[in-house]
């Protein structure tokens, strides 16, 4: 291409791309940039939600001493235990869907999954709060053939909240998983079962290394968005289930606090970007770990 | 091999083997039990005649008869409809214009780009939620640009930034398996940069922006979160209507509604797939699972 149509080229994509950098910049990151803003003000009222006349950390410092803390830890731990049963159930589902199924069978299989994942995430949760109901059918039929003797006590606890954050993301950890599956290589495995390697030796050695990139999407896909889940705790948590998204809801309707707000979201907000960097660093020191252990010393070759 | 008393090295692998595939069956079985259990459970109470949802009153029409006839309920799954429609045709615009470009261009903008909508991808609902709040309120209020007043505005708004990074990279996914080198040939067959667009560029993508298309509309459908903050009186749309029933109690007409935009999301997915399928250009779940 001649310089001159290049740069004709250039020109026209950089006045194309005017309309998405104006919508990001425009409707998400200064309302985010606002919001940060805001977490260096203060409420200076009853009647007004933020201030900024007078900038301080002091708001954080707020966040960080009170009540917050302890909602932050709980959903900390729904987050990470929620993760966790994601991985138990969605690997080897995944690898059964991807490997053990008849392949033709797979696209099926896959649209089985994403038929409930393309279900309003509101109303499956709703689905949960007749399930657990004390006195909905699940209870009668359970109370009925005496495996219980009282209504199951499960809604409006932490524990209703932990069962519906893991039915609500685990797609998100199968999807992933499905396609890293797929593009694994079958003749590898059978190599290793042939040179002796058990079942699951060769899984956890073969075939579970190939597959780690999308174990780590999957993993923050599942715990990123349960970080900040709000409808789930609000459906199925109660009182007893709080998680932080509820908290730093609050402060920007009922307590219409918005300088107090701003800085648990941004807590909230950074401790996922260190996760994400965090998990990124992981990969990276995880496969460079597996390349040194099983380096290939082809002597003759070089 | 009938004469040996011990069993053949194979036949122990065959019973290991039947033993793993039992264990495959139940996981299987269990999991599809438990994607499934409360859609089965929703679709089925809509069909109950009492006058509260988790109260079986009996088996009967009568919630879809008034769900139908329901103004409130009405007027709410007619905003998400046309919410949907509008963000689905703004997210899918912009979207393939940022798929296209980032799978073509390599420069320092196109990588800021790609992390700037990453960043919109990982940030939770209710921080978006929380950060547009305030602005609307700036720019309709303090600024008074009016039309940031409008509820159905507002709701176009947020649902296009929810559904914006999916349709990009969905694009972006396609476009970058197409080879760059059939748009420089009608480049260098004196295409005009905009005929090269529609009638190379365009076509080769087609099938993840239809995908693209259907998300968007499904991503508004099914806001919650970000729609209940920034909703105004008069523009309720399905799931925030939803959502406040939740609180106040809800009735067998929310399950029907829900059992009814449950067809049409599946709906719309098959015909998507159909479509895909006939053009010859892959199915719809690999074109969704791999983006």
């Amino acid at each position: 291409m001649s310089p001159v149509k290049q740069r004709k080229l250039r020109l026209s994509s950089a006045w194309l791309s005017f309309p998405i950098w104006a919508w990001l910049l425009f409707f998400i990151f200064i309302p985010l940039g606002m919001v940060a803003w805001y977490s260096f003000g203060y409420k200076p009222g009853l009647f007004s939600p933020v201030s900024n006349s007078q900038l301080s950390f002091d708001r954080y410092r707020e966040a960080t001493s009170g009540t917050f803390v302890k909602t932050f830890w709980n959903t900390l731990e729904i987050g990470l235990l929620g993760t966790a049963l994601c991985i138990l159930i969605g690997v080897p589902f995944a690898y059964w869907m991807a490997v053990k199924a008849r392949p033709e069978w797979r696209g099926l299989l896959v649209a089985m999954v994403l038929v409930p994942y393309w279900t309003s995430f509101l109303v499956r949760t709703i689905g949960w709060q007749i399930i657990l109901a004390p006195h909905g059918f699940l209870s009668n039929f359970l109370q009925d053939i005496h495996l219980i003797n009282g209504p199951i006590e499960v809604l409006y606890t932490r524990a209703a909240v932990q069962l519906g954050v893991v039915y609500n993301y685990l797609p998100l950890m199968i999807l992933p998983m499905y396609v890293a599956f797929e593009r694994t290589d079958a003749a590898q495995r059978e190599a290793a079962r042939d040179l002796g390697a058990g079942r699951l030796k060769a899984f956890f050695s073969v075939t579970l290394p190939d597959a780690l990139p999308g174990l780590l999407a999957g993993s923050l896909l599942v715990f990123i968005p349960l970080m900040g889940d709000y409808i789930t705790p609000s459906v199925l948590g109660g009182a007893r289930g709080n998680m932080v998204g509820q908290m730093l809801a609050q402060q920007f309707e009922s307590a219409q606090n918005w300088a107090l707000g701003a800085a648990m979201a941004f807590i909230l907000m950074g401790f996922i970007i260190v996760t994400v960097l965090l998990v990124g660093v992981c990969f990276l020191t995880l496969r460079a770990g597996i390349r040194w252990t099983r380096r290939l010393d082809l002597e003759g070759v070089v | 091999m009938s004469a040996n008393p011990m069993p053949s090295t194979a036949q122990t692998h065959k019973k290991k083997r039947d033993l793993f595939a039992v264990l495959y069956w139940i996981l299987a079985v269990g999991v599809f039990t438990f994607l499934f259990a409360p859609i089965v459970v929703i679709v089925i109470y809509s069909f109950n005649d009492g006058r509260l949802l988790g109260a079986w009153q009996g088996f009967g029409f009568k919630a879809y008869h008034r769900a139908v006839t329901d103004q409130t309920i009405r007027d709410a799954v007619k905003i998400s409809l046309i919410s949907g429609v509008f963000a689905s045709l703004l997210a899918t615009t912009l979207g393939t214009i940022g798929g296209v470009l980032l799978a073509r261009t390599r420069s320092k903008w196109a990588l800021i780009l790609t992390g700037l909508l990453a960043i919109t991808l990982v940030t939770p609902e209710i921080i978006d939620a929380v950060s547009i709040l305030p602005w609307f309120v700036t720019l309709g209020t303090d600024a008074q640009l009016l039309l940031f007043n409008n509820g159905l505005v507002r709701l176009v708004i947020v649902h296009t930034s929810v559904a914006l990074a999916t349709v990009t990279f969905m694009v972006q996914a396609r476009m970058a398996g197409m080879d760059p080198a059939i748009e420089e040939a009608a480049s260098d067959l004196y295409a005009s940069p905009w005929n090269r667009f529609r009638q190379v560029t365009l076509p080769m993508a087609r099938p993840s922006i239809m995908a693209g298309a259907l998300m968007a509309f499904t991503l508004s459908l099914d806001n919650t979160v970000v729609s209940s903050f920034v909703a105004l009186p008069g523009y309720t749309s399905w799931p925030v209507y939803l959502f406040g029933t939740v609180r106040t109690g809800m009735r067998p007409e929310v399950a029907a509604v829900s059992a009814l935009m449950l067809i049409l999301t599946l709906g719309a997915l098959a015909l998507v797939a159909v479509v895909l399928k006939r053009s010859g250009d892959g199915d719809l779940a690999t074109t969704l699972a791999a983006s």
